[in-house]
């Protein structure tokens, strides 16, 4: 929440300053993140049942809920690359809903946390289509027409480089736009002014997640999916 | 949530979501391309022509990414609107 001021104080800095490791704040709020959802994980995976309660309810609506929309869009294929796209959406949920709590940072409000997960994810709809078709996947960057086959082939090229971009500006344009919105209005009215914006950025931050993950998703269905 | 209500809400999300991405796809494709220009020229020494070029490549392909997104907008809107179980979907 703190990410517009020039001379955040952030608990990551507290941190740092005991550490003495000198990393950025949004490697520790990654951290942060990821040691909630493993712990989340380990407590889970201890106590499974077959009527679910409590944690295991909320997981199970959430995933089987993402994973019944990808079944639907891409088709059965979909469940092969489901995980990687289920991770995603909940690890950037986490890290966007841990920028709202006073004193945090969003990990996502940081350019380079986006374009480490946008470079992951052309790394990987790009293995994907190139493990399916083999040599065949070139085939998707070529277009209808044989005699336009060169200019689709740069085109493509052009529109495939632009899609990490456009993922991480995205992503990190609007988590670091809610956190500037969040100081100031600190700043304006002390907490009466922000706690009304609390609920607009839970909504805004669900939807920035889920928008990553859903292009995510329709990139794999580009690549898995037969060309033209 | 928004999973509570998986069925419908997915739906509107993902109408949100491309429309979302459109005018990004647009900016982001013209900078590839511009980008792609300039170091091509700096690496051949064709001083301002494959970035001229590849500036109006990346504007198509910007263009023709909008396009085919509205499209496909459009022919979902339409598949919703004339299905029988448009409302269960």
């Amino acid at each position: 929440m703190a990410a517009g001021l020039a001379h955040p104080l952030t608990y990551s800095v507290l941190i740092d300053q005991q550490l003495g490791l000198h990393l950025p704040p949004h490697v520790y709020y990654m951290w942060l993140a990821m040691i909630i959802l493993f712990s989340c994980a380990f407590i889970l995976r201890g106590r499974l049942t077959l009527v679910p309660g409590g944690l295991q309810n909320v997981f199970e609506t959430v995933i089987g809920g993402l994973e019944d929309f990808v079944v639907l869009n891409i088709g059965e294929e979909g469940r092969r690359v489901f995980p990687f796209l289920c991770g995603m959406f909940i690890f950037i949920l986490v890290m966007n809903y841990i920028g709202l709590i006073p004193g945090c940072d969003a990990a996502t409000a940081n350019v380079n946390t986006n374009a480490a997960m946008a470079i992951t994810v052309f790394v990987y709809y790009n293995y994907i289509g190139i493990k399916k078709w083999g040599f065949g996947y070139i085939k998707h960057f070529m277009g209808p027409v044989a005699f336009l086959a060169p200019l689709m082939l740069i085109l493509e090229t052009v529109s495939h480089i632009a899609r990490p971009l456009s993922l991480t500006l995205r992503l990190f344009g609007n988590i670091r736009g809610e956190e500037i919105v969040l100081v100031l209005l600190f700043i304006l009215a002390p907490v009466a002014g922000t706690i009304p914006m609390y609920f607009l950025f839970i909504l805004g931050k669900t939807i920035q997640a889920f928008i990553f993950f859903m292009l995510t998703m329709i990139y794999l269905k580009g690549s898995l999916e037969h060309a033209h | 949530m928004f999973f509570s209500r998986q069925d419908k809400s997915s739906g509107h999300m993902g109408v949100l979501g491309t429309v979302g991405t459109i005018g990004m796809q647009l900016v982001a494709a013209t900078f590839v391309g511009l980008a792609m220009g300039y170091f091509l020229d700096k690496w051949l020494g064709t001083d301002p022509w494959l970035l001229i070029i590849f500036l109006l490549l990346g504007i198509v392909t910007g263009f023709r990414d909008v396009y085919r997104e509205a499209m496909r907008l459009q022919r979902r809107s339409e598949e919703e609107g004339s299905g029988p179980g448009a409302g269960t979907r």
